[in-house]
């Protein structure tokens, strides 16, 4: 395994993409995430074809169905095959959501956790556990959620940060949630980014959202990414300080490749711009406690 | 249970059967939807996209209402997306369902499943010899396979055309080596056969039994249909040759 600098740019690996990528992976693509959910045993030409990206790029494991904040018990066999597909596959990283999906029935949608000092607890030994099985520190992101959940005993940031310490963890940026939010519940983006753990990120997402006839934001990972979002991806690299990857996500109305590069390659810009002094020598976990450094399987730079 | 559990029960309730169930308090009805929405369009999703075939028989309307319970009525465990058609299959035909459905849906959806199913089994198959004696050796039966045993022609329905009447039929969904999926349809007898293979027979000793089962005047006879069908079998690819 070889590391690499940590201020690189990926693309949310799809099925869809496949034919194109194995035509060429674009030069600004420097990694992939994948769903354990979705890639986990997967077999025949798509589990052929992954197996082949596996082998040449770095990947990184972002969790979609393990209800960190639910009522249902931890789903240890799930975080036990995870574990297994990353090591399979040379990824080092893994991350899930700070939100839930299942009580003892899966719902597959990310829902909000009440911000109760309770939830704190609860949530943060949950994902101390799945930080004991997985044998690594893991990272939370922050959610878009509809709902503000009744009862609420703190801020959202406050929550964020407040799990993160207990369980001590990393924390996984969604600058397009914090937008999506914003805009749904009326505060200002950039005042709740400074309000975030940011020196314990460790991965970052952008996305597009879509507008609702009557002005709700839904988080459909459908469209290009706005300006208000690249502006707040911006302000995080100055606020975070140190490099971190970061991920273009895009679910639904998949344009060709090369217009997802150039938003791909857009991210390696604003990197370049925040961290072009200070990301040399590449970060080393000795030179920052609390980040691991992400082992990627083969130099791609 | 925690006490901020209780909201989340509430809301699970309500996500799961909106329709009969009143939302948690504090939830504005417009947020409220959002969900419901959301939560409806993705399992519909995963369903959708496995049961093309299914969806179009039943019509839009039916198949929606069909949706509705089974994510109001069936106990999705399973954190895994490719396993939620599986459960669509199993909450067809295990679960006492109160819309009136035509009598061969649940069959056939089975088979649309295993078509999906087949085209992603992580198998890998053991050591064996593709031209193997399959009359003396142990056969070895191609493991990225789905055997659909059902009492409708499942593999004929379609727009045009429905059963009336049952039919029993025997359908081998494989991966072939290109990794395309592919179906055969077998008769009542090679079934048997492949049964028999499985359960670790060689081809001679699987048609030796064959004759005696059916108190056969010529098993000789036998034995030569059987080497011929074996190969026939392992030229279309759901037989792949000897264990070694």
């Amino acid at each position: 395994m070889h590391s690499i600098a940590q201020a690189v740019a990926g693309l949310g690996f799809r099925r869809e993409l496949i034919p194109a990528l194995q035509q060429g992976v674009p030069d600004a693509v420097q990694f992939f995430e994948v769903a354990p959910e979705n890639w986990a045993g997967m077999g025949g030409r798509a589990g052929r074809d992954f197996r082949a990206f596996t082998e040449r790029f770095p990947f990184v494991c972002h969790g979609l169905s393990l209800s960190l904040g639910g009522p249902g018990p931890l789903d240890e066999i799930l975080l036990r095959r995870t574990k297994g597909f990353m090591r399979e596959h040379g990824m080092t990283l893994f991350t899930e959501h700070l939100s839930w999906c299942a009580d003892d029935r899966h719902l597959y949608e990310l829902l909000p956790i009440p911000l109760t000092e309770e939830a704190v607890r609860y949530t943060a030994e949950r994902i101390a556990r799945a930080q004991d099985i997985l044998g690594m520190r893991i990272g939370v992101e922050n959610a878009s959620t509809y709902i503000a959940p009744p009862g609420a005993e703190m801020t959202e940031p406050e929550f964020v940060r407040a799990v993160v310490e207990q369980a001590d963890c990393l924390l996984h940026l969604d600058v397009n949630n914090i937008y999506v939010n914003s805009q749904n519940f009326g505060f200002d983006p950039h005042a709740y980014l400074a309000q975030l753990p940011l020196e314990r990120t460790c991965y970052v997402h952008v996305a597009g959202h879509y507008v609702e006839e009557d002005g709700l934001l839904i988080d459909t990972h459908g469209s290009e990414v706005i300006d208000p979002v690249w502006q707040l991806l911006q302000a995080a690299y100055q606020r975070i300080g140190h490099p971190v990857p970061t991920c273009l996500e895009r679910d639904f109305n998949i344009p060709d490749l090369p217009t997802l590069t150039q938003e791909v390659a857009h991210i390696a810009r604003l990197q370049q711009a925040a961290w072009s002094r200070v990301s040399e020598p590449p970060l080393s976990p000795a030179a920052h406690p609390v980040l691991p450094h992400v082992a990627f399987p083969r130099q791609v730079a | 249970m925690l006490a901020f559990q209780q909201f989340q029960h509430a809301l699970a309730q309500h996500l799961r059967d909106p329709h009969h169930t009143r939302r948690p308090p504090g939830v504005p009805q417009r947020r409220m939807a959002v969900y419901n929405e959301l939560v409806f369009t993705n399992l519909c999703g995963f369903v959708d996209i496995c049961f093309p075939v299914s969806r179009q028989l039943l019509g839009e309307a039916r198949w929606r209402r069909l949706c509705r319970t089974f994510v109001r009525d069936w106990p999705l465990h399973t954190p895994w997306f490719r396993e939620i058609p599986r459960e669509f299959v199993r909450y067809l035909s295990e679960h006492t369902i109160a819309q009136a459905l035509p009598r061969w849906l649940a069959e056939l959806a089975h088979y649309e499943w295993a078509e999906l199913a087949v085209d992603v089994i992580d198998v890998t198959p053991p050591a064996h010899d593709c031209q193997g004696d399959m009359m003396q050796a142990r056969v070895l039966l191609n493991p990225a396979r789905v055997d659909v045993a059902s009492l409708w022609p499942v593999h004929r329905i379609g727009p045009t055309w429905q059963p009336r009447k049952t039919e029993p039929t025997f359908l081998v969904v494989f991966r072939d080596a290109q990794q395309e999926v592919q179906f055969t349809e077998i008769n009542a007898v090679t079934a048997h056969v492949l049964a028999l293979l499985d359960s670790g027979l060689t081809g001679q000793q699987v048609f030796a039994q064959l004759a005696q089962e059916m108190a056969h005047p010529d098993p000789e006879a036998l034995q030569g249909f059987g080497q011929q069908l074996l190969n026939s079998l392992r030229e279309q690819g759901v037989l792949l040759g000897t264990l070694t």
